[in-house]
């Protein structure tokens, strides 16, 4: 319990690596209803492997065309962030354009996406010889690194992400459940999109910044799979997604602080296990209406 | 002398830059009820998606009498092209027809709703405006997805094969609506099908089509039996 008083004071030292969490894992969840929805969960896995390809390309192109680096500054940072950024968007708009065109299955594509960003993470990284530990950390989301000012950034960029999906959400509904039916209404479905992609972009980037690859992929998913189970309206989707994503982060940061664990993989072990508690008393919930209707 | 709501000169349809349909001259006249009507493959779903805009014209011209962007016609797609995986609820789905006047940033308001709600009742549904729409039958979620095409408020009503794998209760009760509103408000209804019996007693003229082409006659020469039995052979008649 004194665990939990000490997190929750103002004056905690680890309090922005706090709210990072909890923002990320409440912002991931509403691009990851689009994922669900879309049946591209897969992408999830493969998007966040990219922008850690994206982060790793970065400094190697950074230390061909201007020179050597110093890790642990703010341009760092900032040019992690355009390389995962590029990267995310790039491979979102590649992988929308091959699925026009049909040729192969979501699986094959997804596959090929995440083998490739796996390897080339890799490849960059040891093209870099400056690449040390501090690097890696930066792929793997050193989220206990969070400072004021990255905290700031993260806040105003997810808070615009949000906006974006709260203003046109009507316009994200449509072209996600009836793309025909848009069409029809003349509405710019290449354009929403775009912005729907750009949306889901900028939030993986700054995920895998903020907190890794692992948990970016673990927040885009879990907390919406669970919420689908629990909701049956897209609103009430959407904000349980997120309040699930949200408080099952704060419950990681809890236990990860409480008992001396790894920030990240705890923060998913909580979502995944609320996600096995709420499909197990869905489906109990299910096997004793059959049985009553049955009887 | 009615008027002309569609008019088709020389039109080809397809896909890929593959001709499926050739030289169509067709029109749809304000206030008809039109069946879609040939073999498997023939192409009804490719001129269908055609009328709506769905399909790029491969040659010649589609002429739309009225104003698709202030009034777009009203779509009706086979239901199984929709994803269950959507929580919403069978309200959700019509107002979604509203959205084809609603510009980006406008939310759905009071008008909207009531515009939804008085439209899932058009279709003798208001009961069950707040369960899931995928917790209904076959023949329901066809008649909320007429009601999402009334709520765009259209001129024209396209449907694709709207009594398909539905209960022949719930097929009559369809065409009982689309009946009623082409009587009753004057709608231009084009359907898709392959129930000829269905179709026969409440549409006014058919299309035909087949071997890439398509032409327009009234119901009774076009559902003769002999021409019936030519296409489709003698269990198809009855």
């Amino acid at each position: 319990m004194s665990a939990l008083v000490e997190i929750l004071r103002p004056d905690f030292i680890l309090r922005d690596a706090l709210v990072g969490s909890v923002l990320v894992g409440a912002v991931c969840p509403l691009v990851g209803v689009y994922f669900v929805l879309r049946r591209m969960i897969f992408l999830g896995v493969a998007l966040p492997q990219l922008s850690a390809a994206g982060i790793a390309f970065a400094f190697v192109a950074y230390r061909l065309v201007v020179g050597p680096h110093e890790h642990g500054n703010v341009s760092e940072r900032s040019l992690a962030i355009v390389g995962a950024f590029a990267f995310t968007l790039g491979g979102i708009l590649v992988l929308a354009a091959m699925e026009r065109q049909g040729r192969e299955t979501v699986e094959a594509r997804i596959g090929v996406t995440y083998a490739v960003a796996a390897a080339l993470t890799i490849l960059f990284l040891a093209a870099d010889p400056h690449g040390d530990a501090q690097m890696v950390n930066l792929l793997k989301g050193d989220i206990l690194a969070t400072t004021s000012a990255s905290l700031g950034v993260l806040a105003a960029v997810l808070g615009a992400v949000v906006v974006v999906l709260f203003a046109f959400r009507k316009e994200f509904l449509l072209v996600s459940f009836d793309r025909d039916l848009a069409v029809v209404f003349r509405k710019r479905v290449a354009v929403w999109d775009l912005l729907l992609y750009l949306a889901i972009g900028v939030t993986i980037s700054l995920g895998v910044m903020t907190a890794g690859p692992l948990v970016t992929f673990g927040f885009l998913v879990v907390p919406p799979l669970t919420a689908r189970l629990l909701t049956r309206r897209m609103i009430s989707f959407s904000l349980a997604a997120a309040s699930i994503g949200g408080l099952t982060a704060f419950v990681g940061f809890y236990c990860a602080y409480r008992f001396d664990l790894p920030l990240g993989p705890a923060e998913v072990a909580v979502a995944s296990v609320v996600l096995a508690v709420v499909t197990t008393v869905t489906m109990i919930g299910r096997w004793r209406t059959s049985a009553r209707s049955a009887s | 002398m009615p008027k002309a709501l569609v008019r088709l000169d020389d039109v080809s349809l397809g896909y890929d830059a593959r001709a499926v349909l050739q030289h169509l001259g067709l029109t749809v006249e304000e206030g008809e009820f039109l069946a879609l009507l040939g073999p498997n493959g023939a192409g009804k779903t490719t001129l269908l998606r055609g009328l709506l805009g769905l399909l790029p014209v491969l040659g010649g011209h589609i002429e739309y009498c009225f104003d698709r962007a202030a009034s777009p016609p009203g779509y009706v797609p086979q239901r199984e092209t929709l994803d269950p995986i959507f929580p919403l609820s069978a309200f959700e789905v019509v107002l979604m027809g509203t959205y084809a006047r609603l510009p980006p940033l406008r939310p759905v308001g009071r008008r909207e709703r009531a515009l939804a709600a008085e439209c899932l009742s058009q279709v003798g549904l208001a009961a069950v405006a707040a369960e899931p729409f995928w917790a209904l039958s076959g023949g329901q979620k066809q008649r909320v997805l007429i009601a999402r095409a009334l709520a765009s408020e259209p001129r024209l009503l396209l449907l694709d094969e709207p009594t398909a794998g539905v209960d022949p209760g719930a097929a009559a009760a369809i065409m009982d609506v689309l009946s009623r509103l082409n009587r009753e408000e004057g709608l231009t209804i084009v359907l898709v099908t392959h129930q000829l019996r269905l179709v026969r007693p409440v549409v006014g003229a058919v299309i035909w089509v087949d071997g890439g082409t398509a032409i327009k006659g009234p119901t009774a020469t076009m559902l003769a039996p002999e021409r019936i039995l030519d296409v489709f052979g003698a269990l198809a008649t009855g």
